[in-house]
């Protein structure tokens, strides 16, 4: 219609208002579109799991094994079009067996859906233009001047020759459209086997009934996990609306798993959160981090001990659900002497398979920022007489140190490095006995004043 | 009648003793290793299977160091067994730390919670878990009703519970001041004290420790120090009060 009424890409928006006086512009705006482009993508999961954005206006979907869920390839495309159309986005769709012939046919096509059949795509490319063919600019205006200016022409001449003329850049096209040559997408998810999806006849939207989507799709997620012998580590239930939106869940266990109650039960409170609007359409289950079940059990001794594990791994799931990512863990040990780099979150369930130096004293509470202190010295290099610390002056009687930590000065860079960084620790006991790790930054005589700061407390 | 009345109540007691004796077994116990302080449980040493209560003074009401530090001697002996589960509001727990009193870091989940209603589901959660041998939790002030909530989880599976008694930093105190779980089976109050000094600084830790409430036991203060020679079977040893007194006049000369 645009191209009927006189309108094209690149023309000038006056000369556009000039032709059409009611035309509707919009400013230009890539970000923009670039992120409207990956919601699409986000969307097209519900068709296959491995989609692909394409330039600024395209996207690939990989529909390998996954068409026979809408009878067919064509059916495919046309229930994505429509739906497509449904949201006022207009677009076209090819299907074949290669990236580069539908890309061709999408764009260059005479029909709003395409379907070539298998190994059918050098006759469907055949009468098409050049252009079709993604080449780069040089090439794609060097070949009409040559009398090639249809994809059939380019095929019927010498390989040798063309690619003497124009570089391997149009044979590398040429073979990506015919089947050649493999070509690479950049998926925006890695394609997953372990991918369930339930499609519902009328629009669901009831509680109930996501409650028992979710059993239903665990279980026969359970069931393929099953067969070989897997268990996935996070399962992300999505929910996909009329209206194009998704929202998404995810439960994550601390060991492999497949039984569908334990996970139902981690998914199940949180269906709450989801807003069905007019109504749900399609529910997608992905299972990521699958790996082998068996493998795991081997060590384990007694049943006893067995059952103990599974126990402590179920809790771990619960409160990871409930509490958040990251908030049920076990501090391991890391390779640091800076104190506060010496720990950090791990795994709940994972085995420390070394300790931290039993020598070196440790406070019991550490303080994620040192404090300062008003510290009195009597001498420069000792520790502090008295310091008063959150409004409450503490007489030290007794100290231990200095424990010496140097700056991790390869961490930043090299003009940042000075012996202000410098920290001496002392373990000091105020007349009530209670024990403080005090440190004082930098030396007395340096660029700066030392100053000092209560980092933890002992027990 | 007075007879047959006689004899139902008789029956009745029967009955009800026998269900006492069905829910209640002997309920295992955490002997210190010394007699003065196991003499005040009532079946010598620290109920397992129960919840018990541990607070500070002053400046420990807000930073729980040395509660935490005895906390974990206690919970250490039993770590052997099981997972310890810590429940946090704060996230200032040093594993280190923990690590240099003996404490089994290996068996350490820590759970960090936003707050009190979550700090007590999540300990109740872990408490009734298997594989969990203990779960100790810093909360400010459960009350009744919780209290009874985390004994029928201890008494679940026979995990031990322990409740560290923790304000926020700088906020106003919450509910009332004074201890109120009433369902705990014993009560501790936990302060710091000067250390025996080393030739090379201070010496292992030392706390003031008074069990004020013991349930179907006797309350009692002792000055207790970390034993370090042991094999952590029991981490604690009874420093002589006349020790203490021996040192306290040093003090306030060097003071």
């Amino acid at each position: 219609m645009a191209v009927a009424l006189g309108l094209f890409a690149g023309q000038k928006a006056a000369d556009a208002a000039a032709l059409v006086p009611e035309l509707d512009s919009a400013d230009y705006d890539p970000s923009g579109d670039a992120a409207a482009l990956e919601a699409l993508c986000d969307w097209c999961v519900r068709f296959s799991p491995a989609v692909a954005v394409d330039g600024a206006d395209g996207l690939f979907l990989d529909i390998t094994g996954v068409s026979h869920l809408w009878r067919g390839e064509a059916h495919m495309a046309a229930d994505l079009i429509a739906r497509l159309a449904a949201n006022a986005i207009s677009a076209r769709a090819a299907v074949a067996d290669t990236a580069g012939a539908a890309w061709a046919l999408a764009r260059f096509g005479d029909k709003r859906v395409a379907v070539v059949p298998a190994g059918g795509q050098a006759e469907a490319l055949r009468s098409l233009p050049i252009a079709a063919l993604r080449l780069d600019a040089a090439a794609a205006a060097q070949l009409p001047r040559l009398g090639l200016t249809r994809i059939g022409k380019i095929m019927d001449q010498p390989r040798a020759a063309l690619a003497r003329r124009f570089g391997m850049g149009l044979m590398l096209r040429l073979d990506q459209a015919l089947g050649g040559l493999e070509e690479a997408l950049a998926f925006r998810r890695p394609p997953t086997p372990w991918f369930e999806r339930l499609a519902f006849a009328e629009p669901i939207s009831a509680l109930e009934d996501l409650e028992r989507v979710t059993d239903d799709i665990l279980a026969a997620m359970a069931e393929r996990l099953n067969a070989r012998g897997q268990g996935a580590r996070r399962f992300i239930l999505t929910f996909h609306r009329l209206d194009g939106r998704a929202h998404s869940l995810s439960a994550g266990l601390s060991r492999p798993g497949r039984t569908p109650a334990p996970i139902a039960r981690l998914l199940k409170p949180k269906l709450g959160e989801i807003d069905p609007g007019f109504g749900i359409e399609v529910a997608t289950l992905c299972a990521e981090d699958v790996e082998l079940l068996a493998e795991r059990q081997v060590r384990l001794g007694d049943d006893a001990e067995a059952l103990a594990q599974e126990g402590v791994a179920a809790l771990v799931d619960r409160l990871t659900a409930r509490l958040g990512e990251g908030r049920v863990f076990r501090t391991l040990p890391v390779q640091s002497h800076v104190p506060e780099r010496a720990v950090r979150r791990g795994e709940a369930l994972a085995d420390l398979t070394e300790g931290w130096d039993p020598d070196k004293p440790r406070p019991v509470r550490l303080f994620r920022q040192p404090e300062p202190i008003e510290a009195m010295a009597l001498l420069p290099d000792n520790p502090p007489s008295r310091f008063r610390w959150r409004g409450r002056m503490h007489t030290v009687t007794r100290a231990e140190g200095p424990e010496r930590i140097g700056d991790e000065w390869w961490r930043r860079p090299l003009d940042q490095v000075s012996s202000d960084r410098v920290r001496d620790y002392y373990r000091v006991e105020d007349a009530e006995g209670a024990r403080f790790w005090i440190f004082r930054s930098g030396l007395y005589g340096g660029e700066t004043q030392p100053r000092w700061w209560l980092h933890g407390l002992f027990a | 009648m007075s007879g047959s009345r006689a004899a139902r109540l008789s029956v009745l007691k029967g009955q009800i003793a026998a269900l006492e004796a069905g829910t209640r077994t002997l309920s295992p116990v955490l002997p210190f290793g010394d007699p003065r302080i196991d003499g005040c449980f009532p079946h010598g040493g620290l109920p397992l299977g129960r919840w018990h209560e541990v607070a500070g003074e002053g400046l420990e009401t807000e930073t729980a160091a040395c509660a935490a530090g005895f906390t974990a001697l206690m919970v250490g002996a039993l770590a052997r067994k099981g997972e310890v589960v810590w429940v946090l509001r704060r996230d200032d727990l040093h594993a280190p730390g923990l690590s240099n009193l003996g404490f089994p870091v290996d068996r350490l989940i820590q759970v960090c919670v936003r707050d009190e209603a979550e700090a007590l589901a999540a300990l109740e959660d872990a408490l009734g878990s298997v594989g969990v041998v203990a779960a100790v939790g810093e909360v400010e002030a459960p009350d009744l009703r919780a209290g009874r909530r985390l004994q029928l989880a201890c008494e679940r599976r026979g995990a031990t519970g322990f409740i560290i008694r923790r304000k926020p930093f700088g906020g106003p105190p919450r509910g009332r001041a004074e201890p109120s779980g009433s369902a705990s089976a014993t009560r501790w109050r936990i302060g710091a004290a000067p250390t025996q000094p080393t030739p090379w600084g201070l010496g292992p830790p030392r706390w003031r420790v008074a069990l004020e409430r013991c349930r179907g036991g006797r309350p009692g203060e002792w000055l207790l120090q970390q034993r370090e020679d042991e094999d952590g079977a029991h981490p604690f040893a009874v420093v002589p009060e006349l020790a203490d007194h021996h040192l306290a006049p040093e003090e306030r000369r060097r003071a």
